[in-house]
C-alpha cells in the first residue's frame, strides 16, 4: 500500500465524512463548515489524480466562493441556525427516493463499459504533458468545446442577471 | 567542504547539507524526504521570521511619519521592541467568551495563518529556490488565499459578537468584490508568459520587467490587492474606529497574535507577489553570475512596495463600505475588463518575445505595449472626469449645493 | 438658507427688545403671566396651564427661535420648584421665564413640541429635580440610572456620605484634617434604592425604553429583514469617552439611534452647590477638559455679573487671550480626531497634537498646569504672565501657528476619500440648527452666523475687529472646514490683544477666600470653542450658590445626532459624531 492510497482513504473519509455531517449536523453554519471539509477531499481527490488545475479550481470556486456565500446566506438568515430546528422535514420521503435513485445511477456508471472518444474507460491512454495547456486548448478551440463552453457563459450570465431582478429593490 | 561557491550560496548549502545526510547513511528516498521537510520548515518559517522585521519597520516608518521616534526602549533604537512583544502576546490570557462556536472559533485563527503561509510555497525566491514549481502556480495563489476569506468569516460569526458579525459581512463583499479585479488583472502577466507557473513568469522578465508593459494591470493587481489583504484605505474589516477590530475582537493572546501574522503575512506577501509578477521577483544586475543576489533582489523590491503600504497607511483615511464596493465594480472591474481584452489583442499582434534578440530590436514591443496602456490611462481618465462632471451637475440641481469655498459675514 | 442667518441676526431685535417682549406678554396674557419682582431676579413668571400658549407665542409671534437653556431650581423653603427657560431672539439679553409649581405635584407642560432643544434639558431636569414635564416624548432618567433613589439636586436631598450642607465642613476646618467619608463605612452598606426597586434582580428600564422604539421603527420600515441593534460605546474608541449609543441597523444602514449618557456623572451641579463660589473653579476645569480656560471664564464671568465685580484691564486682556489660545487648542484636536474617526491612522492627530503641545506650555507657563489650569479667578486672573510668556506666545501666533493651519488644510482638504465621506453626510439644516439648539461650530456650519462673541459681547471682545465663519451646507465638510475659519479668526483677535494689552494689576482689591455674592441670579454665557457654554447661577447671600447649574454644550449639540445619523451607515455615525465634537466630561457631568 503506497503513499497515494493512504491519502486516498484519508480523503475519502474527510469526503464522506463531511458528507455525513452536512446532514447531521442541526447548526446550518456548522453543516456549512463539513461541506467545505468535504469540497476539500474532492479537491485532494483531484490531486491524487494529477488534475492540479482542477484540484485548485475547486478550492478557488467551491471553498472560495459558493461556500462562503452559502456560509453569508445562513448568516444572514439566523433564526435558521437554531440548534432546535427539527432535522426532518415533510418531503424526506422524496429525497429518500431521491437519494436511492442517484446512487443507483452512480454504481451503474461506475459498473458498465461505456465507449469514449479516446476509446473505452479504464483503457484512456494516460495524459502526457501540461493538462493544463490542454484543458485551455480544448475549451477555447473551436473544433473542441468552445460551443458548449459559450453556451454555459450565456447561461451563467442570464441566471446572474435573474438574479438581480429578484433581489433588487424595488423603487417606491 | 569543497566547491563552496558563494555565487551560489544556497545551492552550495543545499549541497552540504545533502553531503552531511548521505554521511549518516540514509537512503536516498529518505534524504529526499528529510529534504522536503526541511524545505516545508524553511519556508514556513521564513515569512514569520520576515514579519517580525516588518513589525518593527513598520512602526518605526510610520513613527517618522507621524513626527515622533515610534518604538525606541528595547534594544539599539528599540529594534528589539518585537521581541518582548511577542512574549507577551504569548504569555497572555486566552479568553473565550461564553457561546461561541467552540470549534470554529479556534480553527479560525490558524487557518488566517495557514492560508498566507502556503502562497510561499510557489513564490521564487532567488533562481531555482522556490518550495514547488508548480505549473499553475498562479491558480493556486488564488485558491490558498481564498481561505484566508473563510478564516476571517468563520472568525467572524462564531464570535457572538455583533462588531464581528459586521466585519463578517464586510468581509464577504469586500474581499469576494476585490478578487474579480485582481484575477482578471492576473490573467495579464500570465498572457505574457503564457504560463501560469511563477517560476515562468519570472523568466519571461528578462528583457523587461512587466510593470513597463503592463502598468495598467499593475495598477489594479496592487490596489485590489491592498483591498484583499485589508490594508489602508480599504481596513473595514477592522476598522478600529468603527467596529473595533472586527472579526477579531473576541480574540486574545496567541490566537489573537494569529491573525496579527497572518494579516502581516499576507500584506508583505502581496507586495512579494507584485514583485515577482510585474517587478522581476528575483531579477536584477549580476543575478546571473550571482544567483545569491537575486533573494536580495527579491525582498529588496518586497520592502519597497510595502513601503508604500506603510505610506498609504500613514496618510489616507478609510473608505466607507458602499463606496468601497463602488469602487470595485463600478470602476476597477470595468477597466480591469477592457485591460484585459485590450492586452489579449497586444499580446497577439505585437511580436512574441525573442530571447536572442537585441535590445533594440525589442524597443518596438516596448513601445507598443506602453502605448496601448497610455491610451487606456487616457480614456479612462477621460471617461470618469465626464461621469464625475455628470454626478456633480446632477447633484447641484438636486440639493443645490453651495460651492465649498468659505463664506465669511462681516 | 442665508435669509434665515439674516433675520436671524440682524432684523428681529430692531422690533423688539426684550424689556419690549416682557411688556408684550404681560398686554397678551393678563394673569397668566406676572413679572418676577424678587429681587436680583429677572424675567417674568408664567402660570403652568398656559405655558404651552406663551411658548408658541413667543416663538411665532415674537421671533424667539432659539431656546437656550432649561433648568430648575429647588425653592425648599416657599415649597416650591421653579423651571427656569432662557430663550434668546437674536441679537441682546436672554428672554427670562420661569414656571413655579408645588413640590408635591411638580408638573410642567413640556416645550419639546415648541422647541425640540428642551428635549435633554428637561430630562435632566426631570432627573435631577424631578420636575415632571408632561408630554415629553421620553421622560426618563438621563444621567443617573434607575436604580438612583430621589432626585439629587433638591435640597432636602443627602448623598450617602452626607456630612452637612455646605463647605467647609466643621469637621475639616479650621484643623484641617482630611479623611474621606466613605473609610468609615468600608462595606458601603448605606446604598439606597428606590423602594419599589431590587437592586438584584431589575430590568434595565432605560434598555427597555432605548430598544423597543428602536426595535418597532426598525421593523415598520421593512418586514422583510432583520434589523439589529448595536451598542457602539459605552467602551469605544470612537465615541470620544464613556458615550453609548444605542443603534438599530439594517445591513450596515442606521435605521434609528439613541444616545445614552450618565456614564461619566459625577453630579457636578451638587458639589458646586456645596462649595463656597471660589471653591467650584477648579471643578470647572473638569467639565470640558480639552478647555478648561474657556469654562474658567465662563464661570467666573457669571459670577461677576452676580456681583459686579470688573476684572482690570490687563485681566481682560489675558483672559481673551487665553480663551482664544484655547479654541486653536480644541479645533485642532476636533479636526485631528474627526481624521481619526474617518480612519486615518493617527497622522492628522499627531500633528494636531504638536501644536496643541506648544499652546499647553503657554498655560503651563502661566498656570502651572496643562490641562487643568484653574487659571481664571473671579475679579481677575490667577498671577500676571510671566517673563519671556508674551515673546513665547508672539512667535506661536504671529509665526508658526498660521503657517501651520495653512499646511494643514493642504494636507487633508483635498484629498478624495475624505471628500467623498464628508460631503453631503449628516447635513443640518439651519432651521433645524436653531430649533434643536444647536450652537457653535455645529450651528455657524449650517449656515446660521450666530456668534455670542458677535451678538452679545462679553468681557471686552466688542473691542475686536474679527468675522463670524459660516459655512452654508451644514454637512461634515462644512463643520471641519469652519474650524479652520474659526481658528484663523481667533489668531486674528489674539494679534489684535496681544498688541493692545495694558501694564497694571491682574485682579481686582486683594485675593481673599470668598467673596460676597448678593441675593439673586444670573445667566452668563460665552461662546465656547464648542458653542455655547452658560453658567446659571442662584445665590440667597450665603457665600454658597442656591443653585449651580451648566448649561452643556456637548450634551445639547447631541440632540440633533440622531436625525443626522438617520439613513446613514454605520461608519458614517462615527464621524458626525466627531463632527459635533463633544467632550464627555461636559456631557455627563
Amino acid at each position: 500500500m503506497g503513499i497515494s492510497h493512504v491519502l486516498f482513504i484519508l480523503f475519502s473519509v474527510l469526503i464522506l465524512g463531511g458528507g455525513v455531517m452536512v446532514v447531521t449536523r442541526r447548526n446550518l453554519v456548522q453543516a456549512a463548515g463539513a461541506l467545505i471539509l468535504t469540497l476539500f477531499g474532492v479537491a485532494g481527490l483531484y490531486v491524487l489524480l494529477e488534475a492540479g488545475f482542477l484540484a485548485a479550481v475547486q478550492i478557488l470556486i467551491y471553498i472560495g466562493a459558493i461556500a462562503i456565500l452559502i456560509i453569508f446566506a445562513v448568516m444572514l438568515t439566523r433564526r435558521l441556525a437554531d440548534e432546535q430546528e427539527p432535522g426532518l422535514n415533510s418531503q424526506w420521503a422524496w429525497a429518500l427516493g431521491t437519494a436511492v435513485m442517484a446512487l443507483a445511477i452512480l454504481v451503474i456508471v461506475i459498473q458498465g463499459t461505456w465507449p469514449l472518444a479516446g476509446g473505452v474507460v479504464g483503457n484512456a491512454p494516460p495524459l502526457t504533458g501540461d493538462s493544463t495547456s490542454r484543458l485551455g486548448v480544448a475549451l477555447l478551440s473551436p473544433e473542441q468545446y468552445a460551443f458548449p463552453f459559450e453556451v454555459a457563459s450565456v447561461l451563467l450570465l442570464s441566471a446572474m442577471l435573474g438574479a438581480i431582478v429578484i433581489a433588487r429593490e424595488k423603487r417606491h | 567542504m569543497e566547491g563552496f561557491d558563494v555565487a551560489n550560496l544556497f545551492v552550495s548549502i543545499g549541497q552540504v547539507w545533502t553531503g552531511f545526510l548521505v554521511n549518516l547513511g540514509l537512503s536516498s528516498q529518505w534524504i529526499a524526504f528529510v529534504n522536503k521537510l526541511v524545505a516545508a520548515l524553511l519556508l514556513t518559517a521564513l515569512p514569520v521570521t520576515i514579519v517580525v522585521f516588518t513589525i518593527m519597520g513598520e512602526r518605526k516608518i510610520i513613527g517618522r511619519f507621524q513626527d515622533r521616534l515610534g518604538p525606541n526602549r528595547v534594544g539599539p533604537y528599540g529594534f528589539l521592541q518585537t521581541v518582548p512583544d511577542v512574549v507577551k502576546l504569548l504569555t497572555k490570557e486566552i479568553i473565550t467568551p461564553t457561546n461561541v462556536d467552540k470549534v470554529m472559533y479556534n480553527v479560525a485563527p490558524a487557518l488566517s495563518v495557514i492560508a498566507v503561509i502556503l502562497i510561499w510555497a510557489v513564490m521564487p525566491i532567488a533562481p531555482s529556490m522556490i518550495g514547488v514549481d508548480l505549473d499553475i502556480g498562479v491558480v493556486y495563489f488564488l485558491a490558498v488565499s481564498s481561505l484566508a476569506t473563510l478564516a476571517i468569516l468563520l472568525a467572524g460569526w462564531s464570535s457572538n459578537n455583533k462588531y464581528a458579525l459586521i466585519a463578517a459581512f464586510r468581509t464577504v463583499s469586500q474581499l469576494v468584490s476585490y478578487e474579480v479585479p485582481l484575477v482578471l488583472s492576473l490573467l495579464v502577466p500570465v498572457m505574457l508568459a503564457s504560463s501560469l507557473s511563477m517560476n515562468d513568469i519570472v523568466q519571461a522578465q528578462s528583457r523587461g520587467w512587466f510593470v513597463i508593459l503592463a502598468p495598467i494591470s499593475m495598477l489594479i493587481f496592487f490596489i485590489s490587492g491592498t483591498a484583499e489583504v485589508g490594508r489602508s484605505p480599504f481596513d473595514l474589516l477592522e476598522a478600529d474606529s468603527e467596529i473595533v477590530a472586527g472579526f477579531n475582537i473576541e480574540y486574545s493572546g496567541m490566537r489573537f497574535a494569529m491573525f496579527f501574522l497572518g494579516e502581516w503575512i499576507h500584506a508583505f506577501t502581496f507586495c512579494a507577489l507584485t514583485a515577482t509578477l510585474y517587478f522581476g521577483g528575483w531579477r536584477g544586475p549580476f543575478v546571473d553570475q550571482v544567483p545569491a543576489l537575486g533573494a536580495l533582489y527579491f525582498f529588496a523590491k518586497m520592502f519597497i512596495l510595502y513601503l508604500i503600504h506603510i505610506w498609504i497607511r500613514a496618510t489616507m483615511p478609510r473608505f466607507r463600505i458602499d463606496q468601497m464596493l463602488a469602487f470595485s465594480w463600478k470602476f476597477l472591474v470595468p477597466l480591469a475588463l477592457v485591460n484585459v481584452a485590450v492586452m489579449a489583442l497586444a499580446t497577439k499582434l505585437l511580436a512574441p518575445p525573442d530571447l536572442s534578440a537585441s535590445f533594440w530590436a525589442t524597443l518596438p514591443r516596448w513601445g507598443g505595449f506602453l502605448g496601448v496602456n497610455l491610451i487606456m490611462a487616457v480614456g479612462t481618465f477621460v471617461a470618469v472626469r465626464e461621469v464625475a462632471r455628470q454626478a456633480r451637475r446632477k447633484e447641484e440641481e438636486v440639493s443645490g449645493r453651495f460651492g465649498s469655498a468659505a463664506v465669511v459675514q462681516e | 438658507m442665508s435669509e434665515t442667518s439674516q433675520t436671524q441676526a440682524t432684523q428681529e431685535p430692531s422690533v423688539l427688545t426684550v424689556q419690549d417682549a416682557y411688556g408684550v406678554l404681560l398686554e397678551r396674557f393678563p394673569g397668566q403671566v406676572r413679572m418676577d419682582e424678587r429681587q436680583g431676579y429677572e424675567g417674568v413668571l408664567i402660570e403652568a396651564d398656559s405655558l404651552l400658549d406663551v411658548a408658541s407665542f413667543m416663538r411665532d409671534q415674537l421671533g424667539i427661535r432659539y431656546l437656550s437653556s432649561v433648568t430648575g431650581v429647588d425653592n425648599l423653603p416657599n415649597g416650591q420648584l421653579e423651571s427656569v427657560y432662557h430663550a434668546f431672539a437674536g441679537l441682546g439679553p436672554a428672554l427670562v421665564f420661569k414656571v413655579q409649581v408645588d413640590r408635591d405635584r411638580p408638573e410642567v407642560p413640556s416645550l419639546v413640541s415648541v422647541w425640540p432643544s428642551a428635549d435633554f434639558q428637561e430630562r435632566e431636569s426631570y432627573d435631577l429635580l424631578g420636575i415632571r414635564y408632561i408630554g415629553h416624548p421620553n421622560l426618563q432618567r438621563i444621567l443617573t440610572w434607575e436604580g438612583f433613589h430621589g432626585h439629587p439636586l433638591r435640597k432636602d436631598w443627602h448623598e450617602p456620605y452626607y456630612e452637612e450642607e455646605l463647605k467647609p465642613f466643621a469637621s475639616r476646618h479650621p484643623d484641617g484634617h482630611v479623611y474621606r467619608a466613605e473609610d468609615r463605612n468600608p462595606f458601603g452598606m448605606n446604598l439606597q434604592y428606590p423602594s419599589d426597586f431590587d437592586p438584584h434582580n431589575w430590568t434595565d428600564i432605560a434598555q427597555a425604553a432605548v430598544y423597543q422604539p428602536l426595535q418597532r421603527t426598525a421593523l415598520e420600515s421593512r418586514l422583510e429583514t432583520e434589523t439589529m441593534v448595536i451598542n457602539l460605546g459605552p467602551q469605544h474608541p470612537s465615541t470620544h469617552g464613556v458615550l453609548r449609543v444605542v443603534m438599530a441597523v439594517d445591513g450596515e444602514t442606521v435605521v434609528d439611534l439613541m444616545p445614552v449618557f450618565g456614564y461619566l456623572h459625577r453630579n457636578h451641579e451638587k458639589i458646586g452647590e456645596r462649595c463656597t463660589f471660589p471653591q467650584i473653579m477648579p471643578y470647572t476645569d473638569r467639565l470640558d477638559y480639552i478647555c478648561s480656560m474657556s469654562t474658567n471664564l465662563a464661570y467666573a464671568l457669571a459670577v461677576e455679573k452676580l456681583t459686579g465685580i470688573r476684572p482690570p484691564e490687563r485681566a481682560e486682556y489675558i483672559r481673551v487671550i487665553m480663551a482664544e489660545l484655547t479654541r486653536i487648542v480644541n479645533h485642532l484636536l476636533a479636526i485631528g480626531f474627526l481624521w481619526n474617526d474617518v480612519g486615518a491612522f493617527f497622522t492628522p492627530v499627531v500633528y494636531a497634537f504638536n501644536e496643541r503641545e506648544l499652546i499647553l506650555d503657554l498655560f503651563e507657563m502661566a498656570a502651572g498646569s496643562r490641562m487643568m489650569c484653574n487659571y481664571v479667578r473671579v475679579g481677575g486672573v490667577f498671577e500676571d504672565l510671566p517673563d519671556g510668556w508674551m515673546e513665547k506666545a508672539r512667535r506661536l501666533v504671529y509665526d508658526r501657528l498660521p503657517r501651520f493651519v495653512d499646511e494643514y488644510e493642504r494636507l487633508v482638504v483635498q484629498n478624495e476619500i475624505w471628500r467623498a465621506r464628508a460631503i453631503g453626510v449628516g447635513v443640518l439644516p439651519a432651521e433645524r440648527a436653531i430649533a434643536v439648539g444647536a450652537t457653535g461650530p455645529l450651528l455657524r456650519g449650517s449656515g446660521v452666523p450666530y456668534d455670542i462673541r458677535r451678538v452679545e459681547p462679553y468681557s471686552i471682545y466688542d473691542r475686536f475687529d474679527f468675522d463670524v465663519a459660516v459655512r452654508f451646507n451644514g454637512d461634515v465638510y462644512d463643520r471641519f472646514m469652519i474650524r479652520f475659519d474659526e481658528m484663523r479668526q481667533s489668531l486674528r483677535i489674539l494679534r489684535q490683544a496681544m498688541e493692545q494689552i495694558p501694564d497694571g494689576p491682574v485682579q481686582t482689591g486683594k485675593k481673599n477666600y470668598t467673596i460676597k455674592v448678593p441675593p439673586g441670579e444670573a445667566y452668563h454665557r460665552i461662546e465656547a470653542p464648542k458653542g455655547e457654554l452658560g453658567f446659571y447661577l442662584v445665590s440667597d447671600g450665603r457665600p454658597n450658590p442656591w443653585r449651580y447649574h451648566v448649561r452643556s454644550t456637548s450634551l445639547i449639540n447631541l440632540t440633533s445626532l440622531a436625525e443626522m445619523c438617520r439613513g446613514h451607515k454605520i461608519a458614517d455615525v462615527v464621524v458626525i459624531l466627531g463632527s459635533i465634537d463633544i467632550t464627555l466630561g461636559e456631557v455627563d457631568r
